[in-house]
């Protein structure tokens, strides 16, 4: 429609002048009110909740509760009881679950990380036939497993044992009659699917099994179990990054005699680094935000942040906001701070690559 | 080595205590519990917890037990506790929760029985403890699994000075409440230019609404004292819900909202005590804690201004047989006051310490004699009268002797007040116990819950809504075991064939 | 590294394992080319192993958990099997109008669209069978289509028919309703933000940061939000006469406020994501576009939007099923009030869960697994892959 204008109006009246673009990549200056006016208004829709929890931080009990005061030094006088009370009274609790949290949060993702780039670099570069019949077999084994743990309450160990050797004695034969395999694709495909799962519905039997053998409340369990629900991410977008390395380079490397665990570590992964990178801050976000896995697995020494943030209402006297506001601060300070960090990698669109697909 | 520690610690808790006093010499003698280390689980925040970590830092000093105070969302703890002992993590050796949960866990053989540690312990002066607290609440089956820290019972709370100005007498049935709520509500109750509230009531969901139905539904079911029970039949474990009492209650909790703030759906406790300890509120009811809460920084708007009475009464009670509500008389209401039939509630039965089964002797030991010291005289007749602390009154030394109050900032008439409506309340014979065998976080914080949301937010009828508690109930009875669970509801209420 | 890699190069040629002078030197060169050897395995076991452990076997283990009634003792948990009767609950019995709603009659319009489903739906076999069929992808569609028959009758029977629907009903509004708004709305940031403008870098910076912040953290100030007493809000709400409005009391103000809490988090996901993609789209064609004189829609449609639908499709998979998942923040803002108005499948299950009942927490967790399952997959293979596959 702008353009037609150009076309259709040789003479340009000041009304027209508003609704025309000076040139193809200008806006129209009524456009240009529009689309800054939106955005703005969006910014001011994003950043108003974090401004109230600063200022919320910063005010008295009496401020709270008397009803809304909007700007420090005008409306209200700002105090740091709130913070004290955090840096000084509860010192050692918040700062335990602060620990907690950069502890678990760092390693799970180192590990998930590891493990998922190798996975992704594999099934980038090898090609893998699972048999078919033979992991229709290892699931039956798991099910009989479960089933007899469950059902007659026979011992886990034993059952695992049991289950593994009878799988080992049957996969030759099942392999040798069925012939059909998976391919590369598929195996991709399930261990993107594992997103899927509800952590609810694992987290069960997670917890009994970390219960079993004596892992609760470790950092360990938070750690692996972390690692799991956000490797299918890792998997998902290392796997699109190594596709595009061009497979020439492994192939000289290892002409040079390059091990592929060297090819691997030398010369994939530093290609990879924007990749990596992108991906890395982006677990470790998810990671530092988990709260049902923790909520689940932690009692009190290893309970992280976003537990302590939930924990903030059970005041009795009403959710003591101004505290609340400043441990909500504090625990996503790093994070907001890593958007800045991360913003450089998604301005140069490196998360398209995977989801394009 | 075994006996040997457990006839020598309580010798050596009373070295100890002297040792605590000589101790405080620069050149400190090696302490009792050197290295001991006891780990408490209990809900967060100040209240309950904090005092218990002041408290641990005492004891440590005198002791040298470390006491390491963890803390979970309140929704959470019955179950953390639960799957922590009885999964072996055994992470945790002493837990502060509520009285009502002991059952279960007694029954899962988690809970260290206590009987001994208290008749061999000489500073807990246990028959000063109230007695509904003593016998009811530290008791599962006769035996001594629990101490006390706080007394927990819900009464109605009213603005003295608001009703004294407009000629009203504190209420004593739900019917008069309502009349008071409707001559307060909109007025300004606190001097700010806006208008307050009749009645505040706590009433959201998955929090502690459904104690304040229960508090409200005693009343019109429980008539022939504290044994007779207010859940269920004791004879065929059937549920004592399906009926115009509970009905009743429920429908009294969604009238009071007419009289209340706007969002009260969303409100626990805590938005209602921000409002009730900013004057905002004319009625409410909640446990002991607002008399110490208006002595507290933050309570100035209602400081002796707040007036205690016992948890409402009924003239209409619950006939067993037919399900309907009947006007009380002699022989239906033996302890009813002038016609009207009281039943204060133990809601939550008040948080008390237990020890896990499982720990290590000398922890065990190191934890009674914590709880103990949290339960003595000497700290608990303080700590009650210190709102932020969310311990109530427990002890009779406590109820009969007014000057810690009146130190705290209450006026002789405020304290006579308060304390009577306590004393009140546990002298009552036919003081209601809370329900007390396992499953009870599902019986109450799963289905009564529910069910009571449901109803207050207007998807089902009251009458659909105690027909499905019903349900709800008798499934869970069925899942447990009905015998089971009927031989130990019994046992909560101290019937013994 | 150095020598390890030198003598493995010899076993890759000559199959030979050098006699070295130094002794070590040759066990790690064995064991550097034993390394090799298995580094098909080696690289991807661990990321396999770690899924069947901590995934594929504990979902195993709560299928057993479904179909079981389980208590705690001391030191064990006592397991009874008790076969169907944890689902029938959710279906039929005392848990149905908690899961599926409550039900009366059905409504005239309820019947309506009822009947309209099944007709579409019917229609849309029927088209596929007639074209291109495949027993695999019938059976496919066929499972689609029951699951969105009965998905219709739920909500006919529930919502067109005034009555109150349950968990899964709550679960299915919270992710097509929260979905689709946050689809447009990121769409339409991210056209915004791909228009010639100063500023791109801090709009893009800005909207990107509530997608780092805790869920807890964002339930809770929206919570303080929209109070209507204390919060920023309440002069507005007083002067509008809705002083007096509490959003919780009603069911579907309460619901209306999750769904923007959750969308202000997920939005910039969106946002980002599709920006990325437009950003990719070739301006030669969007600016021989409108040379041609087609409109600022006529380039979108017919343009851009065919460029980064597939975009489009994918990242509204990933966001589906993470909403399935919602749990924080109906736990936070509500606690599932009023009623059970807000309350979520997981959270419904995490519920059952506090109070020990594993029997049901278990199969409420499997029921929402299923519905996830069915529904992602056919939007996956009906949606992303008809885009991604030239027509």
């Amino acid at each position: 429609m702008i353009t037609q204008n150009i076309r259709m109006s040789p003479r340009r009246s000041l009304l027209r002048r508003w609704f025309e673009p000076k040139s193809i990549k200008k806006m129209a200056p009524a456009t240009a009110v529009i689309v800054y006016g939106l955005l703005i208004l969006w910014a001011v829709f994003v950043l108003f909740p974090l401004y109230w929890l600063l200022i919320t931080s910063f005010k008295l009990p009496a401020d709270v509760n008397a009803g809304p005061v909007y700007l420090p030094w005008i409306d209200f006088t700002p105090s740091l009881h709130a913070w004290r009370e955090l840096f000084v009274f509860d010192y050692e609790d918040t700062l335990r679950a602060y620990i907690n949290s950069i502890i678990i949060a760092l390693l799970a993702t180192v590990l998930c990380v590891t493990i998922g780039s190798m996975a992704a670099y594999a099934l980038g570069r090898i090609q893998y036939k699972p048999k078919f019949a033979t992991i229709v077999l290892f699931v039956l084994c798991l099910v009989a497993m479960a089933v007899v743990v469950g059902r007659w309450g026979v011992d886990w160990r034993l059952s695992l044992a049991v289950a593994l050797a009878v799988f080992f004695v049957l996969a030759r034969a099942v392999g040798r009659h069925f012939k059909a395999t998976l391919g590369n694709g598929d195996i991709l495909f399930w261990m993107i699917s594992q997103r899927i799962l509800p952590p609810i519905v694992a987290v069960i039997p997670i917890y009994m099994m970390f219960q079993s053998v004596r892992l609760l409340d470790t950092h360990i369990a938070q750690i692996l179990a972390y690692a799991v629900v956000n490797l299918p991410i890792v998997v998902w977008l290392m796997h699109d990054f190594f596709v595009t390395i061009p497979t020439d380079l492994d192939e000289s490397a290892q002409l040079d005699g390059a091990t592929r665990f060297t090819t691997f570590v030398e010369i994939i992964l530093p290609l990879a680094k924007p990749g990596l990178a992108a991906t890395t801050l982006l677990v470790l976000i998810l990671c530092w935000n988990e709260y049902l896995l923790s909520l689940f697995l932690s009692t009190s020494n290893a309970q992280t942040m976003p537990i302590l943030v939930a924990a903030m209402n059970a005041g009795e006297r009403g959710i003591l906001w101004w505290s609340m506001a400043v441990v909500i601060i504090v625990m996503i300070f790093p994070v907001v701070l890593m958007a800045l960090v991360l913003q450089r990698f998604i301005s140069r669109g490196i998360l398209l690559g995977a989801v394009k697909g | 080595m075994y006996h040997v520690g457990k006839v020598l610690s309580p010798l050596l808790l009373g070295a100890m205590a002297m040792a605590g006093v000589a101790a405080s010499g620069p050149a400190a003698a090696q302490k009792m519990y050197d290295g001991v280390t006891v780990r408490i689980m209990t809900r967060p925040g100040p209240v309950i917890a904090q005092r218990l970590v002041e408290r641990g830092k005492e004891f440590t000093e005198m002791t040298g037990a470390k006491i390491e105070v963890a803390e979970v969302p309140f929704a959470e703890l019955f179950q953390k506790l639960l799957t922590d002992w009885a999964t072996g993590t055994n992470s945790i050796d002493v837990g502060v929760f509520a009285s009502s949960w002991a059952p279960e866990y007694v029954d899962a053989g988690l809970l260290q029985d206590l009987t001994d540690y208290v008749a061999k312990d000489t500073k807990i002066e246990i028959n000063d403890i109230a007695p509904f607290f003593r016998e009811y609440n530290q008791k599962v089956g006769g035996k001594t699994y629990l101490i006390t820290v706080d007394g927990d019972f819900q009464m109605v709370y009213y603005r003295k000075d608001i009703l004294d100005q407009m000629g009203l007498k504190p209420p004593r049935t739900w019917d008069e409440y309502h009349a008071v709520a409707a001559a307060t509500d909109g007025k300004d109750l606190n001097g700010d230019g806006t208008p307050d509230f009749g009645s505040c009531m706590f009433k959201k969901r998955n929090a502690q609404s459904y104690f304040a139905i229960m508090s409200i539904a005693a009343a019109y079911v429980q008539t022939q004292g504290t044994s007779e029970g207010m859940f269920f039949d004791p004879a065929t474990m059937k549920p004592l819900v399906n009926n115009e009492a509970w009905a009743e209650a429920f429908k009294i909790y969604k009238k009071n909202g007419e009289y209340g703030p706007p969002d009260e759906l969303n409100h626990d406790i805590g938005d209602t005590r921000a409002l009730v300890t900013t004057g905002r509120c004319a009625l409410a009811i909640d446990w002991g804690d607002i008399g110490p809460l208006s002595l507290d920084p933050g309570g100035e708007a209602i400081k002796n201004k707040m007036g205690a009475t016992v948890m409402m009464g009924t003239k209409k009670v619950l006939d067993k047989a037919t399900g309907k509500l009947v006007d009380c008389d002699a022989t239906r209401c033996p302890h009813a006051i002038d016609g009207i039939n009281y039943s204060p509630f133990a809601a939550f039965g008040g948080w008390t310490g237990g020890i896990n089964a499982k720990a290590d002797d000398k922890v065990k030991q190191a934890g009674y004699d914590f709880l103990s010291y949290m339960n003595q005289a000497a700290q608990s007749n303080v700590d009650v009268t210190i709102g932020w602390t969310g311990y109530n009154p427990y002890r009779n030394s406590q109820l009969d002797n007014l000057e810690p109050w009146i130190k705290a900032g209450f006026t002789e008439e405020s304290a006579k007040n308060y304390l009577g409506a306590i004393k009140d309340s546990l002298n009552n014979p036919n003081m209601a116990s809370d329900l007390k065998i396992p499953g009870t976080a599902e019986y109450q914080g799963v289905v009564l819950d529910r069910e009571l949301a449901r109803f207050l937010a207007g998807e089902i009828t009251a009458e659909e809504a105690v027909a499905n508690v019903e349900t709800g109930w008798e499934e869970i009875t069925e899942r447990f075991g009905r015998d089971e669970q009927k031989n130990l509801y019994k046992a909560s209420l101290g019937i013994t064939n | 590294m150095t020598s390890g890699t030198g003598a493995t190069t010899t076993s890759r040629l000559g199959r030979v394992a050098p006699a070295g002078p130094n002794a070590s030197v040759t066990t790690r060169a064995r064991l550097n080319e034993w390394l090799d050897r298995q580094s098909r395995q080696l690289f991807i076991a661990p990321a396999v192993i770690i899924i069947l452990i901590f995934s594929v076997f504990p979902t195993i283990a709560s299928l057993v958990l479904a179909f079981s009634n389980i208590r705690l003792r001391a030191g064990s948990y006592q397991v009874q099997f008790v076969g169907l009767r944890n689902f029938r609950k959710q279906f039929f019995g005392t848990e149905q109008f908690h899961f599926l709603g409550t039900f009366t009659s059905i409504s005239l319009l309820g019947w309506i669209v009822t009947i309209a489903s099944a007709a579409s739906l019917i229609w849309w076999l029927y088209r596929y069978a007639k074209r291109d069929f495949t027993i695999l992808g019938f059976i496919g569609r066929l499972i689609t289509a029951s699951m969105g028959f009965g998905l219709a009758l739920l909500f006919s029977a529930t919502l067109f028919s005034g009555n109150p629907f349950g968990t899964l009903g709550v679960t299915i509004f919270y992710v097509i309703v929260g979905c689709t708004i946050q689809f447009l709305i990121g769409l339409g940031l991210a056209v915004l933000c791909a228009q010639p403008i100063k500023g791109r870098t801090f709009f893009r910076v800005v909207f990107f940061i509530p997608l780092m912040i805790t869920p807890i953290g964002i339930g809770y100030s929206f919570r303080m939000l929209a109070d209507t007493t204390k919060g920023p809000f309440s002069p507005i709400w007083q002067w509008i006469g809705l002083g007096d409005f509490g959003w919780a009391n009603h069911a579907w103000t309460a619901r209306l406020f999750i769904v923007i809490g959750d969308s202000w988090q997920w939005i910039p996901f969106i946002f980002v994501i599709l920006l990325a993609a437009l950003e990719n789209v070739s301006r030669d064609q969007v600016e021989a576009g409108q040379v041609d004189g087609a409109s600022g829609w006529q380039v979108f449609k017919e343009i851009t939007w065919p460029q980064i639908a597939p975009v489009a499709a994918t990242v509204m998979l990933i966001r589906i099923i993470e909403a399935f998942k919602l749990v924080d923040l109906p736990n936070i803002m509500t606690s599932g009030g009023p009623g059970i108005a807000t309350e979520s499948m997981t959270l419904h299950s995490f519920f059952a869960w506090r109070a020990l009942n594993l029997g049901d927490s278990a199969a409420i967790a499997y029921l929402l697994l299923f519905v996830t399952v069915v529904l992602c997959v056919s939007f996956f293979n009906l949606l992303v892959l008809k885009r991604l596959r030239p027509a």
